[in-house]
Parts: C-alpha cells; structure tokens; sequence
C-alpha cells in the first residue's frame, strides 16, 4: 500500500508541475464549455443567433407592411439594414437590387423583400420574398425560421386588410362602410365595447386574426393541435418566395460549406506540429550548428515560416482534392482564386506556428498552448458552428482569428464563385495578419534569446 | 590567429567570462579546461558568433568575429557539445546540408561528402538515417560535419561526451591527424586526460576566468611540488606516513598514500625515514602530477566538483 501510494504521490506531483497537462486537463474544457454555452443559449435570455445584418426593403406603402417591418426590428437576431448611403449622397431606402447587390458583397446574407403588391389588388393573401446566401446550412436554416416566424406573427394583421381590400373592391364603397358598421353595431351590442373603436379596427383589419397565429409556438398546450391547423391555414394564405441569391450553382453544397472550416483547423494542427519540432531542433543543438554557418537569424526563422506556408498548401491542396473526389466539391473551376487564398491562408497559419514557438519556453509547452489556440479560434472563427450563434462580443473576437477570414476566403471562392479580384481583400487581411505576426514572432524570438 | 581581448560577457547577475584575454596561434591544438558552468561554452560561442561579448572584443586574423559578422564564419567549424545531426535524415543528407550551408555545391560537395565519410569510416552507412547509428558513429559524423567546408579553426566543444573508449580513441586521432596537417583547433573538455593527451597548449577556465594559461610542463610549473611520491596504506607503512605529514601535504584513496613534498623537502630525509623503518624500495613508485592537481591546486578544488 505504501509503494502504491509513493508512486501515487510521484504521478500527482509530475502532473500538477506539468502546466502543458494543466492546460490540457482544466483550462481547455471550461473555455470549450463557455464557448459552447454562448453557442446554445446557456443562461441566456434569447437564445439562438444574434444581430444578424438583415436587408428590409419596403416597397409597400401600406401601413402594415411598416408594422411587419418594426415587428422584425423588434426580433434581437437581426440587425436591420433598411437604407444606405452610397457615395455619400445621403441615405436611402434600399431596393431589391441594392439587397441583391449587398448579399453578392457579402455585406449581408439575408434580405427580406416586402413588394408594392404585398396585398394584392386581385385576390386574398400575401406575397413576400426572402433572398439569402445560405452559406452556412445552420445559420440559414435559423434564419429562415425567425422570419417564417416572425412574418406569420404579423401576417393576421396584413391578412384582415387584404380581406378589406376585396371586400370594399366587391362591394363598393357606400355598401362596404354600411357593412363595417353593421358589424361593429353587432359586435359591440354582442360583447360590449366602444362602437367606433371597434369599427376602426375592422377598417384597418384587425379581425383578431393574431389569437390563431400567435400561440402555435406552444406546441405543449392542449388545443396546440387546432392552433397549428390554424398556421397551416395561415400559411397557405401567405406565399413567402426564396431565393439564394450566392451559391445556388454550388455542385456540393454541404460538403462545399464546411470543407474551408475542416481544412483550415486541420492546417493549425499541423504547423502546431510543426512550432514544438521547432524546439527540438533548438535542443538538439542544431540552431547552434546552424546559425555558427555564414547564415542569418532571418533566414533561419524565414525559412522556417516558408517550410510552414508549403507544408499548408501541400496539406490544403490534399484535403481539396480529397474533398473533390470523395464528395464532388468543386475545385477546378476556382482554380485560380483557390490556390491565392491557400497561400494567403497556410502564410497566415505558418505565422501563427511561429507565434506559439516564440510565446512557448518549450516543446510541450508549445503543444498545450496550440491545442488550446486552435481550438479557441475553430470554435470563435466559425469552423464549427455560425458565429452568429455567439453574443455579439464573441462574434468580435471571432473576427479576429485566422480561421474566420480563411473559412471567409474559401467560401468567398467555392461557394460564391468570386474572381481572383473579389477575394484579394480577404487575401490581403490574411497576408495584414501573417505580416503583423511574424513581426511580433521574429522579436520575441530575439528577445527571448533562442538562438543563443 | 584568434585573439581575445578583455572580454566580458554577463548574463543578467552572472558573469560567464570576466575581462578574458588570450591568444590562440595559428596550428595550435588548444585546450579549454574547466568544470561545467565555468564559461568554456560561452567563450566558444562567442568564437563562433553565436553571441556578442558585452566588453572586449573576439577577432580572428584580425577580423571581428559577431553575430552580425556572418562572412567571418566561413572560416570556422564548429562541432557542437550535442549531437547535433538531423537524425531522420541518412549521413549523406546530413554532410550535404551542411556542406551546402557553406556554399559548397557540385562534384566539389560531392568530393567532400565522400571524404569525409571515408575518414570517419562511415562510407558503408551514408544512406543510413542517423537514428540508426551508434554513440560514437554519430559523434563521428558531427565532427566530420565541421569540416566539409575547410576552415581554419575547429571548434570542438566537448566532442566526446557520452561514448565508448574506442570511439573516443578514434575521434583523438582524426583530430590529431587534422592538427598535423595544419588544422588550428580549440578543445573544450572537462576530462584532463584529453587536454593531456591532445593539446598542446591548455588554459585552464574557472568562474570565467582564466586561471592559468600554457603547456603542460608550463601549467605543472605552477605546483609546489614536481613529483609526488605513492605507497600502501599497511601497518607497516603507518610510521613512515605519520613521520611525512611533516614535510609535506599527504593524502588517502583507495587505501594508498599519495606524498607531495614541500619545496624544502630533501630526498635524503626520504630515504633515512624509509630505512628506518625497514621499508622496501618496492612499495615506492613515484608519479608526476597531473592536470587534477594544477586545478585543484588554482581553484581548491577538484575539476569534477
């Protein structure tokens, strides 16, 4: 029992001084437990996405259409885009192409088109339209639903007056008052209330209507059967036409959407890989052997990032490839923007391997801390789930990882198709962060004296 | 040909070398001789460029020699304390990667690479990764790695740690060899033994200083004492080593007495005490001090404390 315990002892005592183990054990699970808790909601009043840009164009000028459009503002999921100022010639309601035009500039993903014939001149319901870049399957599906949601919450109200609309053109103006106010007369001596104010909602439509959409989100309640039949009815009276504006052309759209994700997280894994080898060679003794040669430490370093930038292309290019073959992903007809944003991407991921030797004092040090990185940035970057599922902060920092604008860079080419121009802003803030990087790398490597 | 001149270099509280000058001439073997942490590594790293001193200056053949100097290592070789050879790789890819860092291309590189395999006896295992090699076959190989390019200086910093006898016999006589035929080289080593056997001039190097400087005769001139005098530790002998403490320094190991006369001491006195005592001359050898003695005598204490 003793010598049980002295071995006990002598496991617990290497595994508390072993901050790589340390990390690995406590700290990476709570950060992937908080991550994952802002992803679902834990403890949060709203749950699922938050601010999403969403493009209103109202080209109604029925009031309804207005209180559609404030009900969507009301939703915290969305950020409503409703106007811009181009040119700096003063803002303006946008329009459809200007939506379309946002969504194809990835400025948005979503817009929500309110036509001048909302209602109908001939004939009873609604009409609207609902454009998107469903680049993320998740997102898109979210989307869609928080506006499905949402229409049909306010729709009643735009239903009562469509069914004004028709009746008034049937029946003509002089019949049509005499029959509100016949109504309202029955109405108010049946269940009480004001006349007038009852005559003035059913002129503005407002039969309650609302009572039969509303509750179907309590699918638990008793009658939840009859209300649901009642959304179903709604539903048929409101035609919401879709359309993906970007990547409805895409040969595989599933595996097009998380193949940039999976191939950029894998890449960080590898030059990882590659940063703790970087301090064998230290204490093997071979930068000594190697910088007492006529070489600089620059071209030591640098050519320890270029090895990084090739391994990632050699890496990215097997995993595209794989990609094409296994599950049709289409490559070859991007092939020229694809292989800009891979270089821009494995520089990125080269750099961020020679950030963790410079930060690391050792080899294991360096695989605990880019472990837990990599994994910090999959998770805030979007490899593993929207961004926009995360509070607004965390969608911030996302932003500010290599994955975010890699999975940026190769959506931008395999899912929008965009020309080697389009993307040379992603390429560029990709090559902004390997510079700002290896900057930061190359002088804490010299300060932290490595070489010597 | 090398020359260091007040050299100090600090590393925060520490001083590694302490305002160190030294000449080292040109075909010189020179030895390095100082415990661990005595500043035998810094001192090398500074000849190797890989450091700046802080005060003071390190040239060879007048030329600065720092790490901003990077045309001046051309001339140097440097073999490492640590193997330190891409092991994945074979033999072969190891010389030529050095070789090639040091500007050698073509049937030059090639002549080299052969060369040098042959001279360490490696020419049967040049496509064999290095992980594959023995101690001494891998030491062999980080020697000769220093060498493809020709310099005029070697660097051998500890060389031999960690292998077998024979290996170290026959990396003695490669570097013996090089030496002869014209090679300057600087030998740090914490093992008297091979500053005895390969150098001809040694310094001694303590706390980063240099404690004493020159050949072996020169360094034993240091001693109080030329010879020191061995015998049994018997009951017979007990007297007679009572008698000795008197007349010089007298200690025990291995249950033999090792006699350091004082420099009044008369061999007469020597052989009046043994007589007395009916001691034969058998039981008496007589032994030149060592390099141990010198550092134990510079520093009180001994090289491998």
């Amino acid at each position: 029992m003793r010598m049980l315990l002295t071995l006990l002892r002598k496991d617990i005592a290497n595994f508390t001084r072993n901050r790589t183990a340390l990390t690995l054990t406590f700290v990476v699970p709570i950060a992937l437990i908080f991550i994952f808790g802002q992803v679902f909601g834990l403890n949060r009043k709203d749950t699922g996405p938050i601010g999403i840009r969403l493009a209103v164009v109202n080209e109604s000028s029925n009031p309804a259409a207005e209180k559609l459009v404030a009900a969507l503002q009301t939703e915290t999921a969305f950020r409503l885009v409703t106007d811009e100022d181009k040119n700096g010639q003063g803002k303006r309601p946008l329009t459809e192409a200007d939506a379309r035009r946002l969504i194809h500039d990835r400025d948005l993903r979503f817009a929500v088109i309110i036509p001048a014939d909302v209602i109908p001149e001939n004939g009873f319901g609604l009409r609207l339209k609902i454009l998107s870049d469903s680049r993320n399957q998740i997102e898109s599906q979210m989307v869609t639903g928080l506006l499905q949601r949402t229409i049909f919450t306010s729709v009643p109200e735009l239903l009562g007056q469509s069914l004004q609309t028709r009746a008034k053109q049937f029946l003509g103006e002089g019949r049509f008052d005499r029959f509100n106010t016949t109504l309202a007369e029955a109405v108010a001596n049946t269940y009480g209330g004001d006349k007038a104010e009852i005559q003035r909602r059913i002129a503005s439509g407002d039969f309650g209507l609302s009572a039969l959409a509303s509750p179907t989100r309590d699918s638990a309640s008793p009658t939840s059967a009859n209300k649901n039949s009642a959304a179903s009815a709604l539903s048929n009276l409101v035609k919401i036409e879709t359309e993906q504006v970007v990547g409805k052309n895409v040969r595989s759209p599933e595996a097009t959407r998380v193949i940039g994700g999976q191939a950029i997280m894998f890449l960080l894994f590898a030059i990882s890989g590659s940063s703790a080898a970087f301090f064998d060679e230290k204490n093997a003794g071979l930068f000594q052997r190697l910088l007492s040669a006529p070489l600089t430490r620059g071209q030591l370093l640098w050519s320890r990032f270029l090895f990084g930038v090739l391994l990632g292309l050699v890496q990215l290019t097997s995993l595209f490839v794989a990609g094409s073959l296994m599950y049709g992903v289409d490559i070859f007809g991007h092939l020229g923007p694809l292989i800009v944003v891979c270089c821009a991407a494995a520089a990125a991921c080269a750099s961020f391997g020679m950030l963790i030797a410079a930060v690391a004092p050792n080899s294991q040090a360096a695989s605990g801390l880019a472990t837990f990185v990599v994994m910090m940035m999959s998770a805030t970057g979007g490899a593993w789930f929207p961004l926009t599922l995360m509070p607004e902060f965390m969608q911030l920092i996302g932003k500010f990882t290599i994955v975010y604008w890699s999975i940026e860079g190769f959506l931008q080419v395999l899912w929008a198709g965009s020309s080697l121009l389009q993307v040379l802003p992603i390429v560029g803030i990709l090559t902004a962060i390997s510079v700002a990087v290896m900057t930061i790398s190359i002088w804490l490597l010299n300060r932290k004296r490595i070489f010597e | 040909m090398l020359q260091f001149t007040s050299v100090t270099k600090r590393y925060g509280a520490l001083t590694a070398l302490d305002d160190v000058s030294l000449t080292v001439a040109r075909g010189e073997f020179f030895g390095l001789l100082g415990p661990n942490g005595a500043g035998k590594s810094t001192l090398m790293s500074l000849v190797a460029g890989l450091r700046a001193p802080d005060s003071g200056r390190v040239t060879l053949d007048g030329v600065a020699l720092s790490p901003a100097n990077v045309a001046a290592r051309t001339s140097l070789g440097v073999v490492p304390q640590q193997i330190a050879l891409y092991e994945e790789l074979s033999a072969e890819q190891n010389l030529r990667i050095f070789g090639e860092l040091y500007g050698l291309r073509g049937s030059l590189l090639r002549d080299r690479i052969e060369e040098a395999l042959v001279a360490v006896q490696l020419a049967d295992r040049r496509r064999h990764q290095v992980k594959t090699f023995s101690g001494g076959m891998m030491r062999r190989l980080n020697l000769v790695t220093a060498l493809l390019h020709r310099p005029k200086l070697l660097l051998c910093d500890e060389p031999t740690v960690g292998i077998d006898p024979q290996s170290r016999n026959a990396i003695f006589d490669f570097l013996e060899q090089l030496n002869r035929e014209g090679l300057t080289i600087i030998y740090s080593t914490h093992y008297m033994e091979e500053a005895t056997r390969l150098c001809s001039r040694i310094g001694v190097i303590d706390h980063g200083k240099i404690l004493a400087l020159g050949s072996l005769d020169e360094l034993l001139t240091h001693l109080p004492f030329d010879e020191e005098i061995h015998f049994p530790a018997t009951p017979a002998t007990a007297t007679l080593a009572s008698e000795l403490t008197r007349c010089g320094e007298l200690t025990l190991a291995d249950e033999r007495h090792r006699f350091r006369p004082s420099a009044d001491f008369k061999l007469s006195e020597f052989y009046r005490l043994t007589e007395a005592q009916a001691l034969p001359a058998r039981l008496f050898t007589t032994e030149r001090p060592t390099l141990e003695a010198v550092f134990l005598h510079l520093t009180g204490r001994k090289l491998r404390e």
